[in-house]
């Protein structure tokens, strides 16, 4: 016998015409997944910490062990002033407000981490699952807080500083302050994230997590591009071009170009400002150099964004990457520093020489740093970028404690990167 | 034309390739087969210089892939598994630079392009960005890359999954194409209808290793269920399980 189905143009629900779904009028029941989703955090967990060698769990430990070891210091001398000034209670508001200062970071942090799941989230995997979706989105916030675990040992150093200078029951309140400030803070701004996620996806009549899983790996742009030009020019102008097509539509490449544009604009703008010279010049340093690390970052989202099963068959060798990368960054920052040098008005031809060759080594350098790890780590962009960051804060920081230190921590990155450049050939990615 | 040789390949302990030596020769069109795992994708990929071997060597067209690897991608077309690519481009754009990277006329190379994507029915989807694309529209780009410089080599891992019939049909007559203008082409497919119809000669792997070399004269009678290719392939597994 066959069993008989809804009649034509109505639902199996006997609906005529109705919508099947309404969360509202029929709310599913899912059975308790906590320990499904507990083995999956246990087992992600383990992968992530099983995915790091043992030299990068010794890089990392020496890493957070030197910042905290910064800003330890940067947070005892202040702080010691300030306790003869005001006293212990005095200490006390300053490590508080440090402390309040590190949860709201550790909140940005979470905040950024949680934008970037809700867009990358496999939505239509977990919804084909019998999932509840607000279950998924506790998930996500787990995941957005990983990151914000950073601010923890940089917290309790900056707290540290306080040994001896605030009473001891003060800094054990502190920290239990900090805790409960860390976990609010990150599960406020990663909603407050979520909920700007869920307002930017469609599907409004959906419940919100639902929403966001069904909206997320949406085509952004489905508008039909340009027709080519079709040239021949081999190698690495091929793959300049390339770059250069790819920075000119919406994405991350285009991101970093713009932020290095924008913050070179800046640099300029700085030699109009009402102030001496050699102030002058500082300020344009002081935006000319993070231009120059947005343009390495720029470097490693294209080193990294190439995908390895369309471009390693093709005939192109490490030395065009390389390239083809580093020619667009001396060109953008070599017309930069030739117009900074231009409008560098009050300064004398030999200081205009020794500007030009100095932003050039040091820009070149921190630009060059980018590309590399990018090159070596192909194709993971992130942990380019974490190394790349991390690298130039602890460039910036032996700079401050020791003059010229900066530059010899900078130039044992690029060997040391510049080393591992032959790995390229065997980045296994597909 | 294309000569492997001693080939090896492990994934931890796992041994994914354990000295694979075969060769194809100009005009040859081999298909590779063997059951989900036998490593032919791993064979592919290693062929086409995307991983490195642990032992063993490929040569494209007399250069060593990874002795003279610019020489050999010259070479060489590989449409891919799982293709991936740049995907806010289009696939023109995406085209566009595959020839400007090989050098091709550019004129001409742009000829071919749509030749192609006309008779693979991609021609009005060509300036649409690659991630509205499917999976078969995919597949079909990987081909068009692959073919587009006219390789004296063509690695094609499953390359016409997803394909719909009437591309399937003209991807195969540009295959058949490429071999009589002295193209080798390696050819690993699941589909073993199309081998049987496409190759001159059969490779099939087990557990990492040639289990059997097949030329159409080997194939041998089939069964009222089974083609004579797919009778010789349930051999070769059967086999593979006794052992």
């Amino acid at each position: 016998m066959v069993p008989s189905g809804p009649a034509p143009g109505q639902s199996p629900c006997g609906t005529t015409g109705r919508i099947l779904y309404s969360a509202a009028r029929m709310p599913p029941t899912y059975p308790d997944q906590s320990a499904a989703f507990a083995a999956l955090e246990r087992r992600l967990a383990a992968r992530r910490w099983n995915a790091l060698d043992a030299r990068s769990r010794v890089v990392f430990a020496a890493l957070a062990a030197l910042l905290s070891g910064f800003f330890y210091w940067q947070a005892r001398v202040p702080l010691d002033g300030w306790v003869r000034a005001h006293g212990a209670v005095g200490g006390a508001k300053w490590l508080a407000i440090a402390m309040a200062v590190w949860a709201i970071a550790a909140g940005a942090i979470a905040a950024w981490r949680q934008d970037a799941l809700a867009a990358r989230v496999p939505g239509s995997e977990w919804l084909a699952l019998p999932v509840d979706p607000a279950r998924v989105m506790r998930h996500l916030l787990g995941e957005s807080r990983l990151p914000a675990l950073a601010a923890i040992p940089l917290a309790l150093a900056t707290l540290a500083a306080g040994a001896g200078l605030v009473p001891a029951w003060w800094l054990a309140l502190l920290a239990a302050g900090f805790a409960v400030a860390w976990i609010e803070c990150t599960r406020l701004a990663a909603a407050a994230a979520r909920a700007l996620a869920v307002r930017r996806s469609r599907h409004a009549s959906l419940p919100p997590a639902v929403r966001l899983l069904a909206s997320a790996r949406r085509t952004t742009t489905e508008r039909r591009r340009p027709a080519p030009r079709w040239l021949a020019e081999g190698g690495w102008r091929a793959l300049q071009h390339l770059d250069l097509r790819l920075t000119r539509t919406p994405g991350p490449a285009q991101a970093r170009m713009g932020t290095a544009l924008a913050l070179l604009g800046v640099s300029l703008a700085a030699w109009f400002a009402n102030a001496e010279p050699l102030q002058r010049r500082a300020i344009a340093f002081a935006a000319f150099l993070p231009a120059a690390t947005a343009l390495g970052a720029w470097a490693i989202t294209r080193a990294c964004g190439d995908p390895a099963a369309a471009m390693r068959p093709l005939p192109l060798t490490l030395k065009d990457t390389y390239r083809a990368r580093f020619t667009t960054i001396a060109v953008v920052l070599g017309f930069a520093i030739v117009a900074n040098v231009a409008i560098a008005s009050g300064l004398s031809p030999a200081l205009r020489v020794g500007t030009a060759l100095t932003w050039a080594a040091c820009g070149l350098a921190v630009a060059a740093l980018g590309l590399q790890y990018g090159l070596t780590l192909h194709p993971r962009a992130l942990a380019a970028e974490n190394l790349y960051f991390g690298w130039l804060g602890v460039t910036l920081m032996a700079s401050w404690m020791i003059p010229l230190l900066g530059w010899a921590v900078l130039v044992a990155g690029l060997v040391h990167s510049g080393v591992r450049l032959r790995r390229w050939w065997t980045s296994e990615a597909v | 034309m294309l000569e492997i040789s001693g080939l090896e390949r492990r994934y931890g302990a796992r041994v994914a390739l354990a000295g694979v030596s075969f060769d194809v020769q100009p005009g040859e069109i081999v298909g590779l087969l063997g059951a989900n795992g036998a490593g032919k994708s791993t064979l592919l990929r290693t062929a086409a210089g995307l991983q490195p071997p642990d032992a063993g060597r490929v040569r494209v067209a007399g250069h060593d892939v990874w002795e003279s690897p610019l020489e050999a991608r010259r070479a060489l077309g590989y449409a891919a598994e799982e293709p991936a690519f740049h995907e806010e481009l289009s696939a023109a754009e995406y085209l566009s630079f595959v020839s400007s990277v090989r050098a091709l006329e550019p004129v001409a190379a742009e000829a071919r392009m749509r030749a192609l994507a006309g008779a693979l029915e991609l021609g009005a989807r060509l300036d649409d960005p690659v991630r509205g694309y499917s999976h078969g529209m995919r597949k079909k780009l990987s081909f068009i890359a692959a073919v587009l410089h006219r390789p004296q080599v063509l690695l094609c891992d499953e390359a016409l999954e997803g394909f719909d019939a009437p591309s399937a049909l003209a991807a195969k007559a540009e295959l058949r194409t490429r071999a009589r203008e002295g193209c080798a082409v390696l050819f690993s497919s699941h589909v073993t209808e199309t081998v049987e119809r496409l190759c001159d000669r059969v490779v099939m792997l087990r557990h990492g290793r040639v289990a059997r070399e097949l030329s159409r004269a080997d194939w041998g009678a089939g069964t009222e269920e089974h083609s004579p290719l797919e009778r010789a392939f349930l051999d070769m597994v059967t086999e593979g399980a006794a052992e």
